[in-house]
């Protein structure tokens, strides 16, 4: 036996290095009849999760092939969000049942370990704690609730929004909650004592339409960056006539310590902006319908610096752990999987 | 189908046997001879027609397909009628099932909205003929009638020449909500007196105008204006005041509130055809979010307004319409939308003439298509004023032409008539 130490990787075997100029896709998933609502990824990569316009959540192994599927019954509506526990053993899914799912993950044929009543009215979001310990949720009732993921007690409840709050999520400090509701007013809530600490309103998310007297806004979905300096929030912009869907993707960036609207990336085309990510290399990507783009952002640079074209609307995204992929979740019954490096010889 | 067939109330079946009997005497002259007349007003008959602008969806409100391709997120709820479900957005309206009756099997052949809309209110596919307003206060409208016959609240101006060929006091007056409308109040500097004498002069101006070859429908038209203006002027109380916090607690404090607090007003003051509009509906993108709120909104002031004329005795004399100018697509489209779709959609009636707690008509698996008991806006049409106790297959006799009131090719919908 040799003592020598290993000889170093050749370049072929190293992995390709992230380049997201070079995005293309490596996996398609379908479902049979419907377009896709919304997509996630789990913590430890094994599985990507989708829900559709049906009552289903279908999973595959995210390496697996189509085949590889299973369609998870329990929801009597359509599921809106997803999120996991941290070491990816627990599926949450928010659904327009009132209900969020929780559901043994990696179980053969998951069957929901319980159906929670939630929110009087659809649930609109779920996100799990920093520490996994609580889950945010929030619903057409106008109210936030955390809940112990242990137990499935009711925590606490926020009571301020005056409007559908759209979506919630825990700063990385996991002392504060973050809301966004249908009218652009973000709210930043201290868990401890249930306040409000700080507010704002961005009015350019959202729109009143006259003819119709009807208003139109909301984040469709909101990330903090690792590090919680920043908060960004995928919606929509320059509502004109808010029944037909005139309207442009907007993604709104935030200084979160300083309060400041620091980036307002507004697409010049019809649509709304339906998924946002820090990339771990520092750049942003979105997904948009109907016109399906991924779309690419330096965190300083208004313009994306590079677009990909998506088969279909892109509703939702989500990175895999490695930061490597994204699955984007589409109105043409697809669930594609990205990569973000040059295609392997 | 349920029917309610224990519902024997004598004025109905005296109102069409009159108009009837009318009919096979007068071949095809005027209905309201003086005798039908008095007979309608023993007991006023009025319409309510609660019009929902823009198409609402079928789906989302009288026929809806949970769990189905194209079902969306909304679940079906059961309703105080066994066996009768409704969208769930629609919990209020779920619980007065019993006053109303479905017709599920309406197809238009028309994904216009100016076409729908007119085929829904004249009953005819094209051509000009007066809306089911106009021809109800025609014939419903008693003589010394304390409002304009035919009273539209809405908040948005539509253009609608509603009394086509008959008389102008028979078109739509449009409300702008429950504020007064403007200069109803005499200016000051003008006595009593003095407008007395003017409106004679004017009358005077008018009939000697007619009488030189002037166009008659002209001074008809500005005649029934005066009249119009007159009478609300008259009862320009009804306006005034704000409405009670309590019906506002009930009703809501929002437009479509009001408007309906409005209607029960103009209803309960001699009102003969009052329609609201609940604009909204053409939900293109976002259906189910603005579908959420809008009939959040129409739910609860709709069934505060059909409890008070339950209450107050008005209802068994009151036709209720809840209308659009047609449905909207199964396929939801990529903005969560729905677009427009005449082919296969709904409606709910109640009230005087109609049985309750039927559902009529119905629509394959995904709403596709109409499975059972095809109607359009003509047998509705006919459906309306037969419930009226109006000879829906006579005619207007108007300066010796006849029109038939009715599309003559169609027929109602017997099975919604009690």
């Amino acid at each position: 036996m040799s003592d020598l130490p290993s000889p170093p990787p050749l370049p072929r075997d190293l992995p390709l290095a992230i380049n997201a100029k070079k995005t293309h896709v490596v996996r398609t998933f379908t479902v049979d009849d419907v377009p896709l609502t919304t997509c996630r990824v789990d913590p430890t990569g094994n599985w990507i999760v989708a829900a559709a316009e049906n009552f289903h959540i279908y999973r595959w192994p995210l390496d697996g092939p189509q085949s590889a599927r299973t369609i998870l019954h329990g929801h009597n509506s359509w599921v809106r969000s997803f999120d996991f526990s941290h070491d990816g053993q627990w599926l949450y899914s928010g659904g327009y049942d009132d209900r969020i799912g929780i559901w043994p993950l990696s179980d053969p044929q998951p069957t929901p370990a319980r159906m929670l009543v939630a929110h009087d009215g659809w649930v609109r979001w779920v996100r799990t704690s920093p520490d996994g310990r609580l889950l945010a949720s929030c619903g057409n009732d106008n109210l936030l609730k955390l809940w112990d993921t242990s137990t499935w007690e009711l925590v606490h409840v926020f009571k301020g929004h005056q409007r559908y709050p759209y979506a919630v999520i825990f700063h990385p400090d996991g002392k504060r909650l973050a809301s966004f509701d249908l009218m652009g007013v973000i709210k930043e809530w201290d868990i401890a004592s249930g306040k409000v600490t700080r507010q704002w309103e961005a009015k350019f998310m959202w729109g009143f339409d006259k003819k119709f007297r009807a208003d139109m806004g909301g984040a469709r979905d909101m990330r903090f960056s690792p590090d919680g300096k920043h908060l960004a929030v995928a919606g929509l912009t320059e509502v004109t006539n808010a029944f037909a869907g005139t309207h442009k993707p907007m993604v709104l960036v935030m200084d979160w310590e300083t309060g400041e609207f620091k980036q307002k990336l507004k697409i010049d085309s019809r649509g709304m902006a339906w998924g946002i990510r820090f990339h771990p290399d520092g750049f942003l990507v979105g997904s948009g319908a109907p016109s399906g783009f991924l779309w690419f952002w330096k965190l300083d640079e208004e313009k994306p610096f590079h677009t990909f074209k998506l088969t279909g609307g892109g509703r939702a995204l989500d990175l895999t752990p490695d930061g490597r992929q994204a699955a984007v979740a589409q109105t043409d019954r697809k669930l594609q999987v990205v990569q973000f490096t040059a295609q392997s010889a | 189908m349920q029917r309610d067939h224990g519902c024997h109330r004598i004025d109905h079946s005296l109102s069409r046997r009159g108009f009837l009997a009318t009919g096979a005497t007068a071949g095809v002259a005027c209905l309201a001879t003086p005798a039908i007349s008095r007979e309608l007003e023993v007991k006023q008959k009025r319409v309510l027609q609660v019009y929902l602008q823009g198409g609402v969806s079928q789906l989302e409100s009288w026929d809806p397909k949970p769990g189905t391709r194209y079902g969306g997120p909304f679940r079906a709820i059961p309703t105080s009628v066994p066996g009768m479900h409704i969208s769930e957005l629609l919990p209020h309206t779920a619980q007065r099932m019993h006053l109303l009756s479905i017709v599920r099997g309406i197809n238009l052949k028309t994904n216009s909205h100016h076409d729908g809309r007119l085929f829904m209110e004249m009953g005819r596919r094209s051509g000009k003929f007066p809306y089911l307003g106009s021809v109800a206060a025609k014939y419903l409208m008693p003589t010394n009638a304390p409002l304009p016959g035919y009273l539209h609240v809405t908040t948005r101006g539509l253009t609608d020449y509603t009394n086509a060929f008959l008389d102008a006091r028979y078109g739509q007056l449009k409300l702008a909500g429950p504020q007064a409308p403007p200069n109803l109040i005499r200016p000051k500097s003008v006595s009593a007196q003095a407008a007395t004498r003017s409106r004679e002069l004017l009358k005077r101006l008018n009939s000697r105008f007619s009488g030189r070859g002037g166009q008659k429908s002209f001074t008809d038209s500005y005649n029934a204006s005066f009249e119009m203006a007159e009478k609300l002027m008259a009862r320009r109380e009804l306006f005034e005041g704000p409405a009670a916090d309590k019906d506002l607690d009930r009703y809501g404090r929002h437009p479509f509130g009001r408007n309906c607090l409005l209607a029960r007003t103009l209803l309960e003051n001699g009102g003969t055809v009052v329609k609201v509009t609940h604009h909204g509906y053409d939900t293109h993108a976002e259906n189910f979010n603005f579908h959420l709120e809008q009939l959040g909104e129409f739910d609860k002031s709709f069934c505060m307004l059909l409890d008070d004329l339950r209450d107050s005795g008005m209802l068994e004399s009151t036709l209720v319409m809840v209308y659009s100018e047609f449905g909207r697509t199964p396929k939801i489209n990529v903005r969560y939308g729905r677009d427009h779709w005449g082919t296969a959609w709904s409606i709910a009636l109640g009230g005087q003439g109609i049985t309750p707690g039927a559902i009529v008509g119905a629509t394959n698996k995904e709403g596709t298509e109409v499975s059972e008991r095809e109607v359009d806006g003509g047998h509705l049409f006919h459906t309306y004023l037969q419930a009226l106790g109006i000879d829906s297959s006579a005619y207007h006799t108007l300066d010796g032409r006849s029109v038939p009131i009715g599309d003559p090719a169609k027929q109602a919908v017997q099975e919604l008539l009690a």
